[in-house]
């Protein structure tokens, strides 16, 4: 009777989940209510949670927990503490969830809502959460070791160092890219400038309290340190509307550029304690803080989704970021649907604190189906605003005009009818003196939140505020990501030019952490400033840039899972991670070469710098803009070197271990595997 | 009932101190493997210790 029951509920989910999608996908003319998008997601993630991860964790991994952990067998009160599943969970969310969601699917958004939101619910069901799901389960068999490490066991030791390479190039692309991001929020824009500059002298304060007066009390001293950022937040306005403060605070893109460029270098050069560590609380807190209070706004205020399912930028002529909705729409969600990184957090703390073998299905599929609606909800908060403003706030000035009036002419002119007034409005209502031209993703994502903040806390008199409480929580967030990537690609600099040089290994050697900073700084703030300087935004070439690394990323892990399922002997399970491997191949492959060699100025590096050559020969260029356009013909060239070495060494990696998978199959070779001994749990069943 | 929600609001509180980091030189202190080590770090000591062996991995995603 129960279990009937229990299948008529879950058939229940499954039907509302089919209907929520059905009306999503087929809904045409009148908006469509957001509501509809939450119940679409929430179902699919309970069936896939419930169906496929059962599935995986029963017959794919056969998780077992009788078998001792590595946080059991190794304890050792820091790196390998047994941790609740509630608590790793929220441990491994916190590490995972990054700007990614919120800022890609808000630029796919121009492709319209529903390509976008089908790859979020699909992508994350199949591929993201899969992926996280048997990189930690392989991590956890082989004692918390590093994705590099195990690509190196268990696929080949050149494959090690790649995977060691590519975490490096796409951590630098990383940084360069969310950087851009925060300088396109902050431009010209005095509130929002000062209250991110706050938050560095109240991290400090705060990294003062928590070593010295207080030391480790993180919770009271992350109550504190919200406080004084809210305060920070209201104090903004008060610094944007005196003539002289403004003035102080009015920055252009390339000094905030170099300003971010000077963070990153104090953040990783000083001791992690005083800047870093306090930052990273304050932004763990608020970031919990104001996910959740989106998900409540949504469902409070129900908005009307406002952009159609389908855009005419499908075919690949979209002003925020150009490219076909294949393969460009997949390349853009990235970290909302699959994202590599989290490879390096599943193959990083989480395995060395998880309690149960069993615990891994909750944690690895669960967390990361939690990242996916967070993406949905950004995917909603984008398309509620109306498709003129969206575009406006998103496109660069070379394509819509840089007037108000010029711009609504161009988007009106697209089929998205737009006021100038609208945009002069909508700038004075968020308390910004304009909102055009701010591709990135992170001002149109805070004017969504700030609309639906607005409608359920203070209306529109407080709208100003909760906009630049959404850029504050973007900007935030993004300078954790910021300068925690400079540390730790700092620390990779220092492992690599010391296996040339042995003093400049030494973490403690303050010469070697100048340098080594410097190095990771200069590599992330060229592309930071190339973006800045681009005519076409910097987005448009960058972002691209980042997804096909970020899913290289994911490929390599899903290329190491596959190996691993293989030498467990699960070739007939082994389409679980080779279908999503074989699906980020041809996306990766297609969008590299597209960015390479399109024949499109705005989608191919070279055929773009190819044009501005072409441009400079026919004398179209003003003699004094010449060398600025020169360098960013340099850029282009550039990125689409970046672009080939890192698909490259991708399928280096790939042909080692298909060559490895072949020799297995075809030629029964041992399949010797890496995993550390069966021990048996000295725990109860049920601790 | 009052005491079966004294009792949630216990278990949540823990989880909080144990997800922020409050709860950490707690666990420290009482795991039995370090006991071999001989001297106990101070709160101090540790919380440095800790967070310098945080920050040198990846900790944060995109």
């Amino acid at each position: 009777m129960k279990r009937a029951l229990g299948i008529a509920a879950w058939a229940a989910v499954a039907a509302l989940g089919a209907l929520a999608l059905m009306t999503i996908a087929w809904h045409r003319g009148e908006p469509i209510n957001a509501t509809w998008f939450v119940l679409a997601a929430a179902c699919c993630y309970l069936v896939a949670y419930r169906l496929y991860s059962a599935f995986l964790a029963a017959k794919v991994l056969a998780l077992d927990n009788t078998r001792a952990t590595p946080s059991e067998r190794r304890d050792d009160g820091r790196d390998f503490v047994p941790t609740n599943k509630w608590v790793l969970f929220g441990h491994h969310f916190a590490a995972i969830a990054g700007p990614g969601p919120l800022v890609g699917p808000t630029l796919a958004a121009q492709f319209g809502y529903l390509p976008g939101t089908l790859w979020l619910i699909a992508g994350a069901a199949f591929a993201g959460c899969v992926q996280d799901f048997v990189i930690l389960f392989c991590s956890i068999r082989r004692d918390g070791k590093t994705l590099g490490e195990m690509a190196k066991d268990e696929v080949s030791k050149r494959g090690g160092t790649i995977a060691q390479l590519a975490v490096l190039a796409i951590m630098i692309i990383l940084l360069g890219v969310v950087a851009l991001v925060i300088v396109n929020a902050l431009k010209s824009s005095p509130w929002a400038t000062f209250t991110l500059a706050m938050t560095i002298p109240i991290a400090l304060l705060l990294g003062v309290y928590l070593r010295f007066l207080r030391p480790g009390r993180v919770m009271e001293a992350s109550v504190i340190g919200v406080a004084l950022v809210m305060f920070a937040v209201v104090a903004g306005q008060w610094v944007a509307d005196s003539p002289a403060w403004a003035a102080k605070f009015t920055l252009g893109g390339v000094t905030l550029a170099f300003a971010l460029i000077a963070y990153g270098f104090a953040a990783s050069a000083l001791p992690v304690w005083l800047l870093l560590a306090p930052r990273d609380y304050l932004s763990a807190f608020i970031k919990a803080g104001a996910i959740f209070s989106l998900a409540a706004g949504i469902l409070l205020v129900r908005p009307e989704v406002l952009m159609p399912p389908l855009t005419r930028f499908v075919d690949g002529s979209g002003p925020v970021f150009a490219g076909k909705i294949f393969p460009f729409c997949f390349i853009t969600i990235a970290c909302g649907a699959i994202s590599g990184f989290h490879s390096l957090i599943s193959s990083g703390t989480t395995p060395k604190m998880i309690q149960r073998e069993g615990h891994a299905r909750f944690i690895g599929y669960g967390a990361m189906l939690l990242e996916s609606f967070v993406g949905v909800m950004a995917m909603v908060a984008a398309c509620a605003m109306t498709p003129g403003v969206y575009f406006a706030i998103n496109s660069p000035a070379t394509i819509v005009g840089a007037t108000p009036e010029v711009a609504a002419a161009t988007i009106s002119s697209w089929g998205y009818p737009l006021e100038a007034e609208t945009m002069t409005k909508l700038a004075h209502a968020v308390g910004e003196q304009t909102l055009l031209n701010r591709a990135g993703g992170a001002p149109s994502l805070a004017v969504g939140m700030a609309h639906i903040f607005s409608r359920t806390i203070g209306g529109e008199r407080l709208l100003s505020i909760w906009y630049h409480f959404a850029i504050m929580f973007e900007a935030l967030f993004i300078l954790t990501v910021l300068d925690a990537g400079t540390r730790v690609g700092r620390f990779m600099v220092q492992e690599l030019l010391g296996r040339v040089w042995k003093p400049i290994g030494r973490m403690n050697w303050y010469p070697a952490i100048v340098l080594s900073s410097g190095l990771i700084v200069a590599a992330w703030g060229y592309f930071l400033y190339q973006g800045v300087v681009d005519p076409l935004g910097g987005i448009n070439s960058l972002w691209p840039l980042f997804g096909i690394s970020n899913q290289l990323l994911a490929a390599v892990a899903l290329v190491v899972a596959t190996s691993i399922l293989l030498k467990m002997g699960r070739l007939k399970w082994i389409w679980v991670t080779l279908a999503p491997m074989a699906w980020l191949v041809v996306i990766t492959m297609t969008a590299s070469y597209q960015k390479i060699f399109s024949a499109n100025p705005r989608i191919g590096f070279l055929s773009y710098a190819n044009a501005l050559g072409a441009q400079i020969a026919a004398g179209k260029i003003p003699a004094e803009k010449i060398g600025e356009m020169q360098r960013v013909m340099f850029n282009q060239r550039l990125d689409a070197a970046v672009t080939a070495v890192l698909a490259t060494m991708f399928l280096v990696l790939l042909v080692e271990a298909v060559v490895d998978w072949h020799a297995i199959l075809a030629r029964g070779k041992e399949a010797k595997l890496h995993e550390t001994p069966y021990v048996k749990t000295q725990w109860a069943e049920g601790d | 009932m009052a005491g079966a929600l004294k009792a949630v609001l216990a278990r949540v509180w823990h989880g909080l101190r144990e997800w922020s980091g409050d709860a950490a030189y707690e666990r420290y202190v009482a795991c039995s493997a370090r006991a071999k080590e001989g001297r106990v770090l101070s709160r101090e000591e540790f919380y440095v210790e800790q967070l310098n062996r945080k920050y040198s991995r990846v900790s944060r995603c995109c």
